[in-house]
């Protein structure tokens, strides 16, 4: 159930890019999570934005991990976080993680945290990835293909990680403009069979847009049944669902669009989706953020220039 | 702020005594609505109430203004629809909504069973269209109040044309009041050179109250691009950056007319609510304050309350309280230059 906290930094990693992973101690809101549901973060103070930013909730974790650590030995001693009680499916999960890239005002902001820091939290949003549709789809299918491109990596992460626990197999394509960009891949290795890599400008892996390497696998068919899940800018969502679409795969897509408010009422988020008449539309962060990709309506006028 | 100081057990125990024993009355009536608390929540930015059942106590809010309803459901404009600006947002929604009927069905059994009061705002093309609009809310049960709102922004041929124009604004009005079976409050635009021409129009047509204001047509647009941020390319402007200047109409126009305001615009904290109060406002309204701070009313509520007992006065005396100087530097109603 989503609720509004303000919770404490325990760790704020800078990694390659610009990208940053900021960890959160809030049990409650760790635990009822649920894949591909994201958070909206209220930077506090005089300077900060006035809008929350919508953020993909990364990661669930215990207190005791690489996170703990680094707070514990932090120069001010960070203290007065202790573990709290599992809850009564025996889930220890305290902290949640949002992996993020500095790109504006808010996200600068946020880049400047420090541990023992308070933010606003509003979480978990949206439906997320596991309905009970999505995981039959899953079940189905032989083997899920994740399709991430630059940030849109921390959408993936959970569901990778309950999909394995379901034992169902695995492959990532992963594209950035350069090395730089394709955080986290450490990651997502114990549940991928394979990672696909791809920069545009071949620092690392493929050089191009992943959508390529994307394509030839698809062509080297298996004639097996896939099921696409994926999230990144627009253009590559775009390219990836025509090409589910020309496969006769099926794709979920895990959308963004700007967010007032995230809980459903400012209507800011609507994206077209098909319907009666001339289409209708959805919200991002009550109906979605992730979609069945056939039911978008990708032209041109329906892009959210974010 | 004034009530974290009084939550410290340390100035609690020192304000002991005749301080602590003052328990000052919140309640308020308005165009004929008594409302337990003057803090209620604005049209578009609290959905049907609901979608904030989890994470407040509704039944502790003054009033509900359910986002704006047409007599046809609407399906609103294409992305991007929102930008934030300083201090504010930019929004063209294009008044997407369910339609009249499909919020009787849906939306108004949950909002019916609440303590709270229920308002619904009501927009329209035409002045048949209002007229319609409100002949299908009239068969609900538990709507409290119209509120029309003839200030829309967004809609090409809509709510603007009314708002500007104190004959199409009498004329709107008076023939909702003729259909309306519940007090009609009535939504004024800040787009206009005076606004207490209209809120005089809105007087003479029968509105029962007056609430001031709705978003202030802005624009902003991307340098790099040269594209407007928000895809109607003008949107209304909220936030607390319309604050000080929706506080002077509440000002200019308590001192024009006689029926009851409600002052909406930027409101976060309650020291922003009391500025209205002060200037003339019966009761406020909290909008874009919901979207990034959903506690936002409920902690007005408290902070008025405590207001009311530090200064030990009942809400409704502060109503219109504003001290004066002696020598105002100009009539109310001019706008004094630097
Ligand atoms: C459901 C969802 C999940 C997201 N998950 C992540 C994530 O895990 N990691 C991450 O780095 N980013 C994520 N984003 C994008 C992130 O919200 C934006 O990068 C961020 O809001 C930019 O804020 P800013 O102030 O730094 O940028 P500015 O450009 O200064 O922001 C100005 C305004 O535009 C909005 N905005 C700008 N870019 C976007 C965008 N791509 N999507 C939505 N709103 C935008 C901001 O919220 C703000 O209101 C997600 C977006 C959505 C909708
Ligand atoms: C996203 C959004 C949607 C709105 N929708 C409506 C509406 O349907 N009807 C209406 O009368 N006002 C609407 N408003 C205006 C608000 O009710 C309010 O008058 C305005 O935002 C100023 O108050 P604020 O600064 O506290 O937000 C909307 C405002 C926003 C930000
Ligand atoms: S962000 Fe406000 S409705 Fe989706």
């Amino acid at each position: 159930m989503v609720t509004d906290e303000i919770v404490i930094v325990t760790e704020n990693r800078p990694l390659t890019g610009g990208h940053f992973l900021l960890s959160l101690h809030a049990p409650r809101q760790a635990r009822s999570t649920r894949p591909g549901q994201f958070a909206m973060v209220r930077l506090l103070g005089d300077s900060s934005a006035l809008l929350r930013r919508p953020m993909s909730i990364y990661d669930v974790r215990p207190l005791h991990g690489a996170a703990e650590r680094a707070t514990r030995s932090s120069a001010d001693g960070m203290t007065g976080i202790k573990p709290g009680a599992a809850s009564g499916n025996g889930d220890r999960s305290e902290l949640i993680q949002l992996l993020y890239k500095v790109v504006g005002r808010g996200t600068q902001l946020m880049s400047e945290l420090r541990p023992g820091d308070e933010v606003g939290l509003l979480a978990p949003l949206g439906h997320g990835f596991f309905e009970e549709e999505y995981l039959e789809q899953a079940k189905q299918a032989g083997e899920i293909w994740h399709v991430a491109g630059g940030i849109g990596i921390a959408a993936l992460l959970l569901p990778a990680k309950s999909l394995a626990k379901a034992g169902i197999r695995q492959r990532l394509f992963f594209g950035g403009r350069t090395k730089e960009d394709l955080v986290g891949v450490e990651d997502f290795e114990p549940f991928m069979g394979e990672i696909m890599l791809a920069s545009e400008d071949g620092s690392r892996g493929y050089r191009g847009y992943v959508t390529r390497p994307l394509e030839k696998a698809l062509d080297s068919g298996y004639g097996k049944k896939l099921l696409l899940m994926a999230c990144g800018p627009w253009a590559m969502l775009q390219a990836t669902v025509e090409l589910a679409k020309l496969h006769g795969q099926p794709c979920l897509v895990s959308m963004e669009n700007r967010m007032g408010c995230g809980l459903g009422v400012c209507l800011g988020c609507s994206i077209r989706v098909k319907g009666e008449g001339h289409g209708s539309y959805e919200r991002v962060c009550t109906e979605g953020p992730v979609f069945w990709a056939d039911h978008v309506i990708w032209e041109k006028e329906s892009i959210p220039k974010v | 702020m004034t009530s974290n100081q009084k939550k410290t057990p340390a100035t609690g125990a020192e304000t002991q005594s005749p301080e602590e024993e003052f328990i000052p009355r919140l309640d308020v009536t308005v165009a004929g609505i008594h409302f337990q608390n003057p803090v209620l929540t604005a049209s578009g930015t609290f959905g049907y109430g609901q979608e904030f059942a989890h994470l407040i106590d509704l039944n502790q809010l003054g009033g509900i203004v359910v986002k704006g309803i047409s007599a046809e459901p609407m399906p609103g404009n294409p992305s991007p629809r929102i930008y934030e600006t300083e201090s504010g947002m930019l929004n063209a929604i294009g008044l997407q909504n369910v339609g009249a009927r499909k919020f009787l069905e849906e939306k108004l059994p949950f909002l019916r069973a609440l303590r709270t009061r229920c308002l619904v705002n009501v927009f329209g093309y035409s002045t048949e269209d209002y007229v319609r609009c409100i002949e299908i809310l009239n068969e609900g049960e538990g709507i409290d109040a119209y509120e029309l709102n003839i200030s829309c922004p967004n809609t090409r041929c809509g709510g603007m044309v009314y708002g500007n124009d104190p004959r199409l604004t009498e004329e709107v009005v008076s023939a909702s009041k003729r259909v309306a079976r519940r007090p009609l409050l009535v939504k004024l635009s800040p787009n206009v050179t005076d606004i207490t021409l209209l809120a005089r129009a809105a007087e003479n047509g029968g509105a029962d109250g007056l609430t001031l204001v709705n978003t202030f047509v802005g624009m902003a647009i991307d340098v790099e691009t040269r594209a407007p941020r928000v895809s109607n390319v003008t949107a209304g402007l909220s936030g607390p950056a319309i604050k000080p200047v929706a506080v002077r109409m509440v000002y200019q126009t308590y001192r024009a007319v006689q029926i009851p305001i409600i002052g909406i615009g930027g409101i976060a904290k309650a020291e922003d609510a009391l500025e209205y109060v002060i200037a003339g406002a019966r009761a406020v309204q909290v909008g874009t304050a919901n979207f990034y701070d959903p506690g936002a009313s409920l902690r007005i509520v408290e902070g008025i309350r405590d207001y009311c007992r530090r200064h030990r006065v009942h809400f409704a005396d502060l109503i219109g309280a504003l001290r004066l100087p002696d020598h105002p530097a100009a009539p109310a109603t001019e706008y004094a230059s630097t």
